[in-house]
Order: C-alpha cells, then sequence, then structure tokens
C-alpha cells in the first residue's frame, strides 16, 4: 500500500512540475466555511403548501390588493343596490329628460328620464350575475369535456376536439345572435348566459385538455398507478387538482371579458330587453347622445370598463402568483 | 516520456512568463429575491487561469460554481451582480466594464461552450447560419487562422510559421488542383505509385478546407518526403484562402462532425445531442478565444459519447492553445481533465490546488467527502468501507451473506425472451425498443439494468411494473406470468412490486403534503385505520432518516434529494419484495447519491429486499450491484456478476463503457 503510494507520488511529481504563481495548494479555513450535514433540511422554515405560496404572492402585490378591492365593492354594489341609492331605477318621468344632476340624482337623467347613477347602480347586478353565472357554467362544461378529451384520448379525445374546434369556427356574433333569437321574448338573464357559455367552454375545454394531458403524463402519476391506484381514482385524486390552477386562471380573466360580451349583445339590442337594467343596455340607450350629452354614456362605460379591468388585473395576479414557472424549490 | 515532460516545462515556463491569463480575485456576487433581500452566490473567490491551461471548478449544485463562470464572461442571470473583487483578464480588470465593452470580449476573447445542447441551438436557423453568426457578430477573418501566441511557440518547434500568410486556410474550390499538384510533386520526390495512392489517401482526409492552413499543407508534403522549396511551392500556389462556408464546414469538422458542409445546412433537430454538442463547441471556439468557458458542456450527454467529446476538445484546445475554465459537478472528470482544481462549496472556494494532489491529499472536509462518494473514483468501495470501520463489518457480512443467498436462493422475477416493438410515426416497420431480453433477479439482491439513452432499458423496466405491455415473451413474478394478473391478483402484486422513478421533481405530487404522499398506499389498498397510518407513516419518515416536522411539508420545500427518500419511502409503506429504481439517484448530487445509495444498501440488508436497478452510470452500479445486465439498442449485451463486468468485461461495448467512466484510472488515496 504504501509502496503503491509513494509511486503515486511519484507520478504526481512528474506530471505536475511546479504550481503556477496563485495557482499554489489553498484550503480555506474550516472556522470561514463551515460544514452543514449533507442534504440538510432546515426545520426552522415553516412549512408551506402551493396555495399558501401564491396567498403570499398575492398578498404583497398592490395590483391584487386594488383589484380585489375594486371586485369586492362591485360586488357588494350587485347584491345590495339598495344601500347605494333609494332610487327605482325603472321609474323614469320623461319630464326629467337629459335633466342635470340634482339633489339625490348626482348624474343626472337620460333621454327617457331615467336616473343614471341609479341606473348604474343596478346595471351592477345583471352584469355581474352573468358574468359569474357564465363563468361557472363554462368552467364546468369546458372542464369535464376537456378533463375526458384529455385522460381518455384515443378516439374518444378526437371526437371531442373535432367538436370544439367546430365550435371554435363559429363566429361568436352570428352564433349568439342565431340563440338569442330563439328565445326572442324571455327576458331572463339565463338566455344571455346561455349564449356567452355556448361559445365560451370551448376555450376552457382547450385549456383543461392540456392541462390534463400534461399532468397525466408526469411521473407521480405513474407512480399511483403502480402502487395501485386505478386510473379514475387518479383522474380525481391526482390529475384534476394538479390541472385546477390554468383553468382558475382562465376562469378569472375570462370573467371581465363575458361581461364585455353581454354589454356587446345588449348594444346591439339582442341581448337583454331594456326591462332589465343592464350597462350594455344603457350605453346602447345612450349611444345617439354620444355627441351632445356624453355624460349619459360616460358613467354606465366607465362603471363597465373599470369593473372589467379589475377582474382582468386579479386574474393576471392571480397567473403571476400560480405559475410554476415562478416557484422554485 | 521525456518528449513530454520537456513539453510541459516549456510551457510551464511560457506561462509563468506571461503570467495567467484569468485572474479572478476575492469575488463576490449577489442575487437579490424577490422581498429584496440580498443573497449571497459567491463570497470570496480566487482562482486563476493560464494561457493554455485546463482549469476546472468543482462543486454540488447551489455551490456558485456556474454563477463565477458567468460573472467572468458578464452574463449574470437576472438580478445577479458582481458587488466586489476584481476579475482580471489579461492583466486588465473587465469586473466593472460597460455591457457594450463586454460585447467586444466575449467571442473574441472568451468563448462559452453552454451546458444544455438541447436549448442552446436556435431551432429554426440551420447550423452553418449559427456559426456564421458567432465569425460575423466578431468580424473574423475566414481566410486565416487566428493561432494564440503560445501555441505559435509550441507549434515552432515542428516548422516556423514565417508569416502570417501561412496560416491561410484551404479553400474547397482549390481542394481539386491541390491534390493534383500534390500528387505531381509526390512523382518528382520518387514515390512510387501505391505510396502515393496511401499518402494521397491520408491527405484527403487532413486537409479540411477551411480547417487546414498553408503551413499543414506544407509540412505534410515535406514529412512525406517532398523538398522543402516544392513543397511551399505547391502549398503557395494552391493555398489561398477560404470562403465564409468553407470557413463553417471547417469549423464544424474540427469539432468533430463527419461530412461537415452537409451538417452546416441541416437544422439542430436533425443532430443527436452528441452532434448538436459539437456544434456548440464549433460556436465557441469560433472566434479563437484565448479563454473558453465550459459550463458542464458534456453532463446531458451519454459516458461515451461524453468521453469523445473531452478528448476531441482537449485536442483542439492544446492545438489552438486555448485555455479552458471547465465547470462540472464531476471530481472525477475534473480531476482527469484539469491540471488545477478549484472545489466550491456554498458560494466559497474551500480548496485549489494541483487536481491530483488535491484528490490524493484532500484537506478540507468537504472535499474530502466529496472524494470518499465520488462513484466514479475506482478505489471508492473498499476506501468508503474502510473509513466507516465498524459498518465495513456489516457490509462485509451482508456481502457474505449475499453471496451465500446468490446459490441456493429462487428468482423472484425472471424475465423471459422479452420484446417490445413501438410504431414510430411516418415509419412503417416497427422499432424493437426491448429485443429478447432474458434474465432473472434473485431473492435478495441487486440487479442492475445498465445502458446509454435509448438502450431500452426503462421500458423493460416498465413492461416488469406491467405498466407497459411486452409484444412478445413473459414477465414471471413469484413463479406466476404477471400478464394473467388483473384486480385482486393485481393489487397483490402492485403491493410486492414498487418503483421508485428518477425525477425527484416529478415524482411526488405538489399538491399532496408529504404525509398524503407516504400514506396514499396504504388509502389505496386500505390498510389501517387513520391512526394506525400515522404511526405507519412516522416509521417510514424515520427509516429514510427524515424527521417527523417533514409531514406538513409540500415537496417545493424539499431538495432533489430528500424528494427521492421520500419517494423511497413511499415504496417501502407496503413491505414490498421488489423494488425498481429507474435511474433513482441520477439526478441527484454526489453527496447526496452516496446517501440515498447507502439508504437504499441498508434497507435491503434489513429487509431482504430485491432491487432492479436501472442506471446508465456503471460507476453507481459497482456501489450498489451483485449483478449487472449490460443493454445496447434493446439488445442484452452481458450479463455477469458486478466483479467479473467490471474486472473481466467480455464484450467490446462494456469495455467502451467501463474506458468512460471518467476518473475511473486514477489512484487516489484518502489521508
Amino acid at each position: 500500500m504504501t509502496d503503491q503510494n509513494s509511486a503515486i507520488e511519484e507520478q504526481g511529481k512528474e506530471l505536475f512540475v511546479d504550481p503556477l504563481p496563485g495557482q499554489e495548494r489553498f484550503v480555506a479555513p474550516l472556522e470561514e466555511t463551515p460544514l452543514k450535514e449533507v442534504d440538510y433540511l432546515d426545520e426552522s422554515v415553516p412549512p408551506t403548501s402551493m396555495w399558501a405560496d401564491a396567498w403570499k404572492v398575492l398578498r404583497k402585490n398592490p395590483l391584487f390588493i386594488i383589484s380585489s378591492i375594486v371586485v369586492v365593492f362591485v360586488f357588494i354594489v350587485a347584491l345590495f343596490p339598495q344601500l347605494f341609492t333609494k332610487v327605482d331605477p325603472l321609474n323614469c318621468v320623461l319630464d326629467n329628460s337629459l335633466e342635470g344632476a340634482r339633489a339625490g340624482h348626482p348624474l343626472g337623467f337620460d333621454l327617457q328620464g331615467c336616473d343614471v347613477y341609479a341606473h348604474v347602480i343596478y346595471g351592477a347586478r345583471t352584469s355581474v350575475s352573468i358574468g359569474i353565472l357564465t363563468t361557472i357554467i363554462v368552467t364546468l362544461l369546458g372542464g369535464f369535456i376537456g378533463a375526458i378529451a384529455g385522460f381518455f384520448g384515443g378516439w374518444v379525445d378526437a371526437i371531442l376536439s373535432r367538436i370544439t374546434d367546430i365550435f371554435f369556427a363559429i363566429p361568436f356574433l352570428l352564433g349568439a345572435i342565431v340563440v338569442l333569437q330563439m328565445f326572442r321574448t324571455s327576458s331572463s338573464i339565463w338566455k344571455v348566459v346561455f349564449a356567452l357559455a355556448i361559445f365560451g367552454w370551448v376555450s376552457m375545454a382547450r385549456i383543461v385538455r392540456g392541462s390534463v394531458l400534461e399532468a397525466k403524463n408526469l411521473e407521480f402519476n405513474t407512480a399511483s398507478l403502480a402502487l395501485g391506484s386505478s386510473p379514475i381514482r387518479n383522474l380525481f385524486q391526482h390529475i384534476i387538482p394538479n390541472s385546477l390552477a390554468p383553468a382558475i386562471v382562465m376562469a378569472t380573466m375570462s370573467l371581465g371579458s363575458y361581461i364585455v360580451s353581454e354589454a356587446t349583445l345588449s348594444f346591439l339590442g339582442i341581448g337583454l330587453p331594456s326591462s332589465v337594467v343592464s350597462w350594455g343596455g344603457d350605453i346602447s340607450n345612450a349611444q345617439p347622445l354620444l355627441t351632445t350629452n356624453p355624460s349619459v354614456l360616460f358613467w354606465p362605460s366607465l362603471a363597465l370598463a373599470i369593473t372589467v379591468l379589475a377582474f382582468i388585473m386579479l386574474g393576471d395576479c392571480v397567473k403571476d402568483a400560480l405559475d410554476p414557472k415562478s416557484r422554485t424549490a | 516520456m521525456t518528449e513530454t515532460t520537456n513539453m510541459k516545462e516549456k510551457l510551464a515556463e511560457m506561462q509563468r512568463a506571461q503570467g495567467p491569463l484569468l485572474e479572478v480575485k476575492d469575488l463576490k456576487v449577489d442575487f437579490t429575491t424577490d422581498d429584496k433581500r440580498a443573497v449571497h452566490a459567491v463570497r470570496d473567490a480566487s482562482f486563476s487561469v493560464y494561457p493554455g491551461q485546463w482549469v476546472a471548478i468543482v462543486g454540488e449544485s447551489g455551490s456558485g460554481k456556474s454563477t463565477s463562470a458567468m460573472a467572468v464572461l458578464g452574463l449574470l442571470p437576472g438580478t445577479g451582480k458582481v458587488v466586489g473583487g476584481s476579475i482580471k483578464l489579461e492583466g486588465q480588470e473587465i469586473a466593472g466594464l460597460k455591457p457594450k465593452d463586454y460585447q467586444k470580449l466575449r467571442g473574441s476573447k472568451m468563448g462559452l461552450v453552454p451546458q444544455d445542447p438541447m436549448s442552446n441551438l436556435n431551432p429554426v436557423w440551420r447550423i452553418g447560419t449559427q456559426v456564421k453568426e458567432a465569425l460575423k457578430a466578431n468580424g473574423m477573418d475566414v481566410a486565416h487562422e487566428k493561432r494564440s501566441a503560445l501555441a505559435k511557440a509550441l507549434a515552432g518547434d515542428e516548422v516556423a510559421v514565417k508569416t502570417n500568410d501561412d496560416e491561410t486556410f484551404i479553400g474547397s474550390q482549390e481542394l481539386p488542383a491541390l491534390f493534383d499538384a500534390a500528387k505531381v510533386a509526390l512523382k518528382a520526390a520518387g514515390k512510387s505509385d501505391e505510396k502515393i495512392a496511401k499518402l494521397m489517401e491520408r491527405f484527403k482526409e487532413e486537409w479540411v478546407p477551411g480547417s487546414e492552413t498553408r503551413w499543414r499543407v506544407a509540412d505534410d508534403l515535406i514529412k512525406a518526403g517532398v523538398k522543402d522549396d516544392d513543397a511551399w511551392v505547391v502549398a503557395k500556389e494552391h493555398v489561398t484562402g477560404s470562403t465564409m462556408n468553407d470557413r463553417i464546414a471547417g469549423l464544424l469538422s474540427e469539432a468533430g462532425l463527419p461530412d461537415a458542409a452537409t451538417r452546416a445546412r441541416q437544422f439542430p433537430h436533425e443532430f443527436s445531442g452528441g452532434m448538436r454538442q459539437r456544434a456548440l463547441i464549433a460556436i465557441g471556439l469560433a472566434c479563437r478565444p484565448d479563454l473558453l468557458i465550459a459550463d458542464e458542456p458534456t453532463s446531458a450527454l451519454d459516458v461515451t459519447v461524453q468521453k469523445k467529446i473531452l478528448d476531441h476538445l482537449h485536442m483542439l484546445t492544446d492545438n489552438l492553445g486555448t485555455a479552458v475554465l471547465f465547470i462540472t459537478h464531476d471530481l472525477g472528470l475534473a480531476a482527469e481533465r484539469a491540471q488545477h482544481i478549484v472545489v466550491m462549496y456554498k458560494g466559497q472556494v474551500v480548496e485549489s490546488g494541483p487536481s491530483l494532489e488535491v484528490l490524493q491529499h484532500p484537506q478540507h472536509p468537504y472535499t474530502k467527502r466529496l472524494v470518499a462518494a465520488a462513484p466514479s473514483l475506482a478505489s471508492q468501495r473498499i476506501i468508503s468501507a474502510h473509513e466507516r470501520g465498524e459498518d465495513a463489518k456489516a457490509l462485509m457480512e451482508h456481502q457474505v451473506k449475499g453471496e451465500d443467498a446468490l446459490k441456493k436462493s429462487e428468482h423472484i422475477i425472471t424475465v423471459e425472451h422479452l420484446t417490445r416493438e413501438f410504431k414510430l410515426p411516418r415509419k412503417k416497420e416497427l422499432f424493437k425498443a426491448v429485443d429478447d431480453v432474458s434474465f432473472s433477479v434473485k431473492r435478495g439482491t441487486t440487479l442492475a439494468i445498465v445502458g446509454e439513452s435509448g438502450s431500452g432499458k426503462s421500458t423493460v423496466a416498465n413492461m416488469i411494473l406491467k405498466l407497459l405491455e411486452p409484444t412478445s415473451g413473459k414477465v414471471i413474478y413469484e413463479g406466476q406470468d404477471i400478464a394473467g394478473f388483473k384486480g385482486r391478483q393485481l393489487l397483490d402484486f402492485r403491493r410486492h412490486v414498487q418503483p421508485v422513478f428518477q425525477n425527484p421533481y416529478g415524482s411526488l405530487d405538489p399538491m399532496y403534503s408529504i404525509y398524503r404522499s407516504i400514506e396514499e398506499p396504504l388509502r389505496i389498498h386500505k390498510i389501517g385505520d387513520k391512526k394506525s397510518r400515522e404511526k405507519r407513516v412516522r416509521e417510514l419518515l424515520d427509516m429514510v432518516e427524515m424527521p417527523e416536522s417533514v409531514m406538513t411539508r409540500y415537496p417545493n420545500e424539499l431538495s432533489g434529494g430528500q424528494r427521492q427518500r421520500i419517494a423511497i419511502a413511499r415504496a417501502m409503506a407496503l413491505d414490498p419484495d421488489v423494488i425498481i429504481c429507474d435511474e433513482a439517484v441520477s439526478a441527484l448530487d454526489v453527496l447526496v447519491q452516496d446517501q440515498v445509495l447507502r439508504l437504499l444498501n441498508d434497507l435491503q440488508a434489513e429487509k431482504g429486499l430485491s432491487y432492479l436497478f436501472i442506471t446508465h452510470d456503471l460507476a453507481v452500479v459497482r456501489q450498489i450491484a451483485d449483478e449487472v445486465v449490460v443493454m445496447q439498442h434493446g439488445k442484452l449485451v452481458e450479463h455477469a456478476t458486478t466483479d467479473e463486468v467490471f474486472d473481466h468485461p467480455k464484450m467490446q461495448y462494456t469495455r467502451d463503457l467501463l474506458d468512460a467512466i471518467p476518473g475511473g484510472k486514477l489512484q487516489l488515496g484518502l489521508d
């Protein structure tokens, strides 16, 4: 053994004459470079889950705070409009047509003599409920179809994906006009929700299908199968929870766009009847007054813009917080 | 031998005279986190690189080795910033340079060969275009070679390079005429036809347009027997410079790509990983930098490819006199390739010095740990056993028991003529991923399947786990063909045969707490009630040496090694007989890898488990396996006990694999 060692040293000497200046042997003093245990686990750091982590990120995001305050405020207005105005929005007196602001009516009156402020307040309920209902239906329907397509693959996927493609190919407005024409007489907001959901589930299905496909091929899923879990159990226990994040992001971001779509439909006169107060309808009614009395057009538009912006910003913040790429070990 | 020693001395003398090419002193690099805290990625690191020298920085992930290299290049990612110390290139301070001035240095003075060959080439550009971009960005003269003073001086021994014109490249247009002239000159020198044909054959191979220069042609002719003057006349007349395309092809062929002119017109997706890495080497060396920074250039490649590429890179940089700063996590590889080693740990340099000396007499406890754990170093097992003293005895006992068991125990898993075919897109014939493979795993022992990527080893594992059905052949578990397992029987099989997968970041559900992850198998098999399950989870955590407090944590809070230990705990939950480890330690740092291997070893000794160990790393095999199956292109190449495979490999392929283990031939000793 010692012979061998000295032979090695000989060899070493021959190979490396002398270290070059600045490359002499250096060993850092141990007190300056303390050694930690291999694969040390810092137990002092409190445990967090993915959701808790996301919440920590969100809590510190000013954009999230502002947009969620706005969203909460809009919800309160939608739920309890009576708190904000005592005026009945449908009690319109033609005598007041285009009157300016006065006590109790801070934003004046529109062409029909309706109180603009009351309309803006009551319009929130329609817009928000259409947005939320559509989002729920779209998420459930699109999520279900997307999950089935991604999970089963093969011919199931082929058929479902072609159906999605067909719905994608129909122009939204044209389709919505056709659907809404079928319920011309109804004044319920459900018909608009229905029209929006019919064309909205497609994007959701595609997103969920993609994330299910991705989650399906992850190793923990294979590991679980090898443990004896059934594929269907895996779908509910592993795959769906892991594809929730993109669906949530998609849902929050599109909620705003459904509100805009409702406004578009109402603006075109094919959405809600004039008996239902909505921002889209108000904007539509105020359109001829753009040059003469722009404030009547301005207020519902502003309410719509702020609400939609708040929802989209909220979705953006949620996306940033849930984005797995920004999260490292 | 003395000649090379003389060369080495001469080189050292010149290096001494020129002084260091790169001198990093007390380098400090900070990253800023989201909440504005500074993280010290590199703290007071000092090292130097001399012209023409290979220096290796060794360390585990997060040690700051890549960050130091990127700081030298001025390419720190994200919020990284040099906050102290100096970086001198050829005596000039470059740490505080403006981005624009830095840009001038990169490419021409410093080149980079990045880590991941898959993502570092632009997929929409032809390979040639990407080389061209590097040449153009630095305004390279494509007709003449740029050789460092060092290389010139060393080459000057053989032939005097008189003027810059002597460094003119051969152009592809003039190549035929050059061959004709060479033939005539050889004839005039009185060579026989046979000899001429032989020489011409060699010239055709060696005279690559855009890579070989005029003096080399003259040199070759002179060595072949042509008179000095005649040779120079031929060389001067027929070597007048190359075009851009010649140069691109020349660079690629220099990097070891055959048929380079055609390759230059291909896209990255048409290249294998090794070929892409060669293209990246060509790009890194295109502008003849004095310093090449190679950041784990081969860690994504198979060992045999790694060896070929590094051998080639070594030859190239020696020829050009390029210094290389080589970043690696593999101590064996570093010692084999570099003259000087710098060991980094948690952002600090803990030890540096001549590589053999550092390896043979490590002083800092961290380096000692690294040397002891490095699987690639041949004498590892004996030393670690020796060091562990008491443990060694237990290990021996286990081995003896193992050997005893080897003879009499039955086979727990037998694989007979296993074949699996896959249909490839756009191809008619089926692809045989696994081709007639038979072997058996003896109870209580470890069988390793070794092979490079694409050898079909993981496919075999998946078929044994019944996650994939074989095209033909049988998998027999405890005397029963698993093909017929259904329902109750299958559940029972799953309970006894457990996998541990490769990717520690993918094998645990990120939405599950550690407790839920380990508990999952118990729930699936409906074992125990809530209370007894919790007790079992605690036991399992203890078994894999993890604190109980980890139960409430989530996988993203744990390191790769810790996650892998959790995955092992989950696999152990049902008291299995067989554990199939598919590259279970490949993604881990050496020390962590060593720790996990020991854990697996201890568990086997304790519970009498049988392991099927799938790996590409022969060095790991030696540490854990009793028997080895070597696979190549879906076929079983060799099957023998571990000692036999390592000491008397029968097949050439096995020998190649063994040769390619970095540092395998280095002799080590621990103080």
